[in-house]
């Protein structure tokens, strides 16, 4: 079991595009670690070089307290499990399984128990004399995990591996890599670009941009206090309402406008202390969809509501996603509600200021 | 309605091209099983072995008189004892008891004539199957086919050993990996398809005997000598650069379709770069090599103008050597049954190694996808 440490880690792929800039991440021995983020923003490319798969082009990997910067992925104990399973197409199931402990030269009476003791836990016990093509998809990702945990390696990689199953699919294996986690008991990084797998199975989430390592985080952390607009954004479905306008002080306390006037809201006066070096200037604040809520009278409440008409209504059976024109703003709120809003009707909603987000316009960063 | 129209001119297509090919290698074949007499008398005729005897009307007078028969012997039953005894007396095996066997034998002159008379009625099955297998014993043995069989097996196993181990090594390198010179270097294999082979036959005759001198000088020391003319081995280092630059063409485009996540995920396993060549990448090229390995081998085992050119002594000549030499000496008497009987043993092998590889192939192509 182990514990693997990034230190001041960069790559720089050939042309110069800084892939990983500067992350330094610790991860515990037996943690669940996520990366998350778009595509492109160096969440694969770091996986890839604890594998051992990319150069280092500067900084330090440890595993174990030792650097393995030079070290050949064979040697570092380490199985990953690939986006598109990479089977041997000409072995079978139990060859695929078995072909990294030939390769280490373990007993043959070893490595059948290994590796019937992974198809037993995965469940793919009868499969053992199929090849890959005769696997249906979830089949095919249950033997690539078999494949690594076979190997009883110190650390598991897992780059997008449920990006290629069906959304029903994707749930079950979700549950059943975490379970496997509990199980095994060991060091997982898992890279994914879906946030809600990162919200679901990480110990701690790593939300990447760009190459720079926005924020290292627990899910409710993250989800409660982002670091900034991006991370704010990225994590919740539907995503953030961010809206931008003008901080003014009024009547003894702190009102946003936005630009088109529409929407009103009074600060808490929790904030006050933060926000104060902003009033006056412009600012941006971030609103989760499922801080809106149905305003039972249809009163305008000051500095809480906001009125506009419902453009479309997605029921989604235990909740109503609305999405609406504020001025020029488009919302999305997520209600609690049995009847759904009339379409193109004016509608009232009141807002949940004191979980209301507070980011710097420029700087992108959380003010409060 | 279309395409129950667009299927039945397929199928005719098909057909028609399936006649074209078998139809010749048919007639080739049969003909190996008649003799020179009966391939005269009639080209298309089926074998008399089968049929027992000719066609009506189909050899005449000159031809039966000039083949020693005696058309005008009326038909007679011979007593058992002698028809038992035909194939003993007939010891040459032609179908005819001439009066030499027949004294041989010891039988007395009545018996001799009546045996005689037996014998020479054409069409006697037993006598012309013997033809048949004097034409395959004429062609191995007298004409020396074991030889040039044995050469062509030789040279074009070797070749084909070689052009496949190097070609599939590179062409996994060039298709994998980039590094200095990777594209110029692939670009260098591949030109080599731009040269006709013709041109550089003059060429490589003389660099052939610079490199022999100086080859022999090297290993005198040691009590050898280079010998590139005139050598299986000098044929052998022809073909396999001839070959190279179709079969890495042919293996790199190969080599980039098998997905890269592949060696990936061996590396991760345990492999070095060879263990994921010869451990996964190989494997999954078969198909790729298979249809390689067919091209090569269909084009080495016919080849003719190097063979002809580098290859003089008669024990090395190859099969399109050997048949050029029977089909020349056979210039005013042409021995037609031995002639396809030749050309039988020759076209034998190709076809028996497409029948068996491409079974392969589709096997290759397919695997996974039936099995399970």
């Amino acid at each position: 079991m182990a514990r693997v440490e990034l230190r001041s880690l960069n790559k720089v792929f050939p042309g110069g595009v800084e892939a990983v800039k500067d992350a330094n991440l610790v991860i515990e021995d037996k943690e669940f670690v996520v990366l998350v983020g778009p595509s492109g923003c160096g969440k694969s490319t770091t996986l890839r070089m604890i594998a051992g798969l990319e150069e280092v082009t500067s900084g330090e990997i440890y595993i174990d307290d030792k650097m393995v910067n030079d070290t050949p992925p064979k040697d570092r104990d380490i199985a990953m499990v690939f986006q598109n399973y990479a089977l041997y197409p000409h072995m079978t199931v139990y060859k695929n399984m078995a072909f990294g402990l030939i390769l280490r030269k373990f007993k043959k009476k070893e490595i059948e128990r290994r590796v019937h003791e992974a198809a037993e836990i995965l469940g793919i016990m009868e499969l053992l004399d199929r090849r890959p093509k005769a696997l249906s998809g979830g089949q095919r990702q249950r033997v690539a995990v078999g494949r690594a945990i076979v190997r009883q390696p110190k650390v598991f990689l897992f780059d997008e591996p449920l990006s290629n199953l069906d959304a029903k699919l994707r749930v079950q294996m979700r549950a059943e890599i975490s379970k496997l986690h509990h199980r095994l008991q060991s060091t997982m990084i898992y890279v994914t670009h879906d946030q809600v797998e990162a919200m679901t199975m990480g110990d701690r989430i790593v939300v990447m941009l760009d190459g720079v390592i926005q924020q290292v985080a627990a899910p409710l952390e993250l989800y409660h206090n982002p670091v900034n607009k991006f991370v704010a954004g990225f994590i919740g479905s539907p995503p953030m309402n961010m809206v931008d306008g003008l901080l003014f002080a009024e009547n003894g306390g702190i009102w946003f406008r936005d630009d088109s006037g529409a929407i009103n809201l009074a600060a808490p006066e929790a904030m006050w202390a933060r926000l104060n070096p902003y009033v006056g200037k412009r600012i941006t604040i971030g609103i989760r969809p499922e801080d809106m809520f149905e305003n039972e009278s249809q009163v305008l409440k000051p500095g809480i509501s906001i009125q506009a008409p419902v453009e479309v209504v997605e029921p989604m059976g235990s909740e109503i996603n609305l999405y609406l024109t504020v001025g020029n703003q488009a919302v999305t709120a997520r209600i609690k509600s049995d009847r759904e809003p009339e379409v193109n009707k004016p509608h009232i909603l009141d807002i949940n200021t004191a979980n209301m987000h507070f980011f710097d316009i420029e700087t992108e960063k959380t003010v409060v | 309605m279309r395409v129950t129209l667009a299927k039945s001119a397929a199928c005719l297509l098909l057909c028609g091209w399936f006649a074209a090919v078998a139809l010749p290698l048919g007639w080739v074949f049969l003909n190996s099983l008649r003799s020179s007499q009966e391939f005269v008398a009639n080209p298309f005729g089926l074998p008399w072995f089968l049929t027992g005897s000719p066609p009506d009307g189909r050899l005449s007078l000159e031809e039966l008189d000039a083949a020693g028969a005696r058309h005008d012997a009326p038909e007679i039953d011979l007593p058992r004892q002698l028809r038992t005894q035909f194939d003993l007396l007939d010891a040459d095996g032609n179908g005819f008891i001439t009066e030499e066997e027949a004294r041989a034998a010891g039988l007395g002159e009545a018996q001799w004539g009546r045996s005689l008379r037996l014998a020479d009625r054409p069409g006697s099955r037993r006598a012309a199957w013997k033809e048949v297998k004097a034409n395959y014993a004429k062609a191995w043995v007298e004409s020396r086919f074991s030889s040039f069989f044995t050469n062509s097996i030789i040279v074009t196993g070797t070749s084909l050993a070689g052009i496949l181990a190097v070609g599939a090594m590179a062409s996994y390198v060039l298709a994998r990996f980039t590094f200095a010179g990777s594209r110029a270097l692939f670009l260098f294999f591949i030109s080599g398809m731009m040269i006709p082979a013709q041109l550089v036959l003059v060429p490589l005759f003389f660099q052939f005997t610079w490199m022999s001198q100086a080859g022999t000088r090297l290993l005198q020391p040691f009590g050898l000598e280079l010998q590139m003319h005139d050598s299986l081995s000098g044929l052998i280092v022809i073909y396999i650069a001839l070959s190279l630059p179709f079969t890495i063409l042919v293996l790199t485009g190969f080599f980039k379709t098998l997905p890269g996540e592949l060696r990936e995920a061996g590396i991760m396993d345990g492999c070095g770069e060879y263990r994921v060549f010869w451990h996964i990448m190989l494997p999954l090229a078969r198909p790729g090599i298979i249809t390689a390995a067919i091209f090569n081998f269909i084009g080495l085992w016919n080849e003719y103008l190097f063979a002809l050119v580098f290859v003089n002594a008669a024990d090395k000549k190859t099969l399109p050597l050997g048949l050029a030499s029977v089909s020349m000496q056979s210039q005013y008497k042409t021995d037609f049954g031995l002639l396809f009987a030749a050309l039988v043993i020759t076209i034998a092998p190709t076809l028996l190694v497409y029948m068996l590889l491409q079974r392969r192939l589709t096997r290759g192509i397919t695997v996974g996808a039936l099995k399970g």
